[in-house]
């Protein structure tokens, strides 16, 4: 009882302690209210979830053979599975070991289980698409640009002046470029610069474009961490007599991606949005199958329904991913304490 | 037995008229401890910066357990050599912080010295406890103190059984109570007939342990004496005043 009149007091002395505010408050609580009102009314009574209930496989998997649509099922299933092992923290150890190798083998077993072959039936790429195409798309740019970040950030810090000058004017150019330039390039010349007879899909196209692009920002991530190292771990292991590139690798990078981590969350993060801009390219990926659908006459004028559905699904996508980037932080550093 | 370490008019300048090292003669005789000393910026740890190649010098020879180094221009395998044979703890400890102690002191062996894992971690804990800090093995740096770290940094030094031992102001970064211990841990390894170079401002260390001084001002070598005769009579009227100032 105590307490909540505590609250009411708090609330008074904050919000209503004088004319003026009182009057702000009022107005600022009758808007708010009334919005929330009436998106309520519209949720319940107005909106038509059909749009988004008829169309979930849709949504999921784009126009995926309906048959072999366990395919990109397991795919997504795994992905909410490998992120429940990673996040609960399982107690067996294998498991713990295993998860580094179950996250970078993610996005090639996406690729398989899409593509086809090995005894699976091929699917064409421009049968690809939904979720389940944004989390290849993502993933698969993801695992390639980082190491090639990391690999363009130390050619930066490179004494070799063509290496050195290399790395920097590649950096330099891609991060002046719009992203929406590079897919357009990725899509209408790559093709032109082949090989005829040499023939890659959309799809892959879109991620070398992609990978192309956020490489030159993680290797600008990246060396954000190597610049903060102090110069002195680069002479303990000199004089312990290992070689320049057991210095990097054992002593560096390790303790340089950590300083890291977080910007290449942001990275992670931003990549994943990003690649709805797929959408105007041509890919149905979740944003395009959201347009598609709404070009259905039956759905049409279901804006709202649409794209509030949309955001819930990137919501929740970038959410898990900004917990397992959270917990890979807190164990990083948890790691030299909890003894 | 030829001299370990034998610097003959090693010179060094950064810029017009400083000189870092102005035509240093020294030698260090095999299971010797030779302590550096001298004021701030006399060249002391460039001096024995040098003996392993974290620094260079401009003219002048040297000789470290039988490998030369020129001024410049030197093979990256002869400074590679010597850096396997010759330890170095510096005053800042310079552990590897993401690794645990003792993954510190095995990865040389391991990486460097091809050794198996399972011996190389015998060995380190059997430093460890020479060390007496066994019990910290599976800890991290930031954990412990600047004592026990610069104790595991000695360890680490000596997983690689090296042939000579460097310290650059071992004991400047610790809290007073700490300083003993490091110190005690270094007069163990004197007794154990370990040559060592030491840069240091003890002078209770210098008088019991070392079997020379060696003091330098503006990169030149002043005087070379016993401890005995370097603390109570030295010879050289600079070495004097610094003893004076340092005492008070």
């Amino acid at each position: 009882m105590g307490n909540s009149y505590n609250y009411i007091k708090y609330i008074k002395r904050v919000a209503f302690s004088n004319a003026l505010d009182s009057i702000i408050s009022l107005t600022i609580l009758s808007f708010g209210i009334s919005a929330l009102v009436n998106l309520f009314k519209w949720l319940v009574f107005s909106a038509n979830w059909s749009v988004v209930s008829l169309n979930l496989p849709l949504y999921l998997f784009g126009s995926f053979p309906g048959d072999q649509l366990w395919r990109p099922g397991l795919w997504i299933s795994l992905f909410a599975i490998f992120s429940f092992i990673t996040l609960w923290g399982p107690r067996w150890s294998w498991l713990r070991k295993s998860l580094p190798f179950l996250w970078v083998s993610y996005a090639p077993l996406g690729i398989f289980l899409l593509a086809g072959g090995f005894g699976l039936s091929a699917v064409e790429s421009q049968n690809w698409g939904g979720l389940t195409l944004t989390i290849l798309l993502t993933s698969c740019s993801a695992i390639v640009s980082l190491p090639l970040g990391i690999a363009l950030a130390l050619g930066r810090q490179s004494t070799l002046p063509v290496i050195k000058n290399l790395s920097s004017i590649y950096i330099d150019t891609m991060r002046s470029l719009p992203l929406i330039a590079v897919l357009f390039f990725g899509q209408l010349l790559i093709p032109l610069f082949l090989p005829v007879g040499l023939e890659i899909n959309r799809v892959s196209r879109a991620i070398i474009a992609f990978t192309l692009f956020v490489s030159a920002y993680i290797a600008e991530d990246v060396r954000g961490g190597l610049q903060s190292m102090p110069k002195t771990q680069k002479e303990a292991g000199e004089v312990l007599g290992l070689h320049p590139f057991q210095i990097t690798y054992l002593i560096i990078l390790p303790q340089a991606l950590r300083i890291a981590l977080p910007s290449l969350t942001n990275q992670a993060v931003g990549l994943l949005q990003n690649t709805s801009l797929m959408a105007i390219l041509g890919l149905v990926e979740l944003l395009g199958v959201g347009r598609s659908i709404l070009a259905n006459p039956e759905f049409i004028g279901r804006y709202i329904e649409v794209y509030i559905w949309l955001a819930a699904i990137y919501w929740i996508v970038c959410t898990v991913m900004a917990l397992i980037a959270r917990h890979l932080e807190q164990q990083m550093t948890l790691d030299k304490k909890d003894f | 037995m030829p001299p370990i370490v034998k610097a003959t008019n090693l010179t060094k300048s950064y810029s017009k008229g400083i000189f870092a090292l102005d035509n240093v003669c020294i030698s260090v005789e095999p299971g010797e401890v030779l302590v550096v000393m001298g004021p701030s910026g006399s060249g002391k740890s460039t001096l024995i910066r040098t003996f392993n190649g974290l620094e260079s010098f401009d003219s002048g020879q040297l000789n470290i357990l039988g490998i030369t180094l020129e001024g410049h221009n030197n093979d990256e395998r002869n400074i590679h050599r010597i850096r396997k044979r010759v330890g170095m703890v510096f005053q800042q400890f310079n552990l590897f912080p993401h690794l645990s102690i003792i993954e510190n002191i095995t990865l040389a062996p391991i990486k460097v010295q091809k050794k198996k894992k399972a011996e190389a971690e015998q060995n380190a804990l059997l430093l460890l406890s020479q060390m007496g800090i066994e019990s910290h093995a599976r800890k991290y740096p930031s954990q412990l103190s600047g004592g026990e770290q610069q104790r595991v940094a000695i360890a680490r030094a000596l997983a690689l059984k090296p042939e000579l031992l460097l310290f650059d102001e071992p004991t400047s970064a610790l809290d007073p109570e700490r300083v003993n211990e490091v110190l005690d841990a270094m007069r163990k390894l004197a007794e154990q007939g370990m040559s060592m170079v030491v840069v240091t401002h003890e002078i209770n260390f210098a008088k019991e342990v070392g079997d020379r001084v060696l003091f330098m001002d503006s990169g030149k070598v002043i005087e070379t004496s016993t401890p005995d005769i370097f603390f109570l009579n030295a010879k050289h009227e600079r070495s004097r005043k610094f003893l004076n100032q340092i005492k008070k």
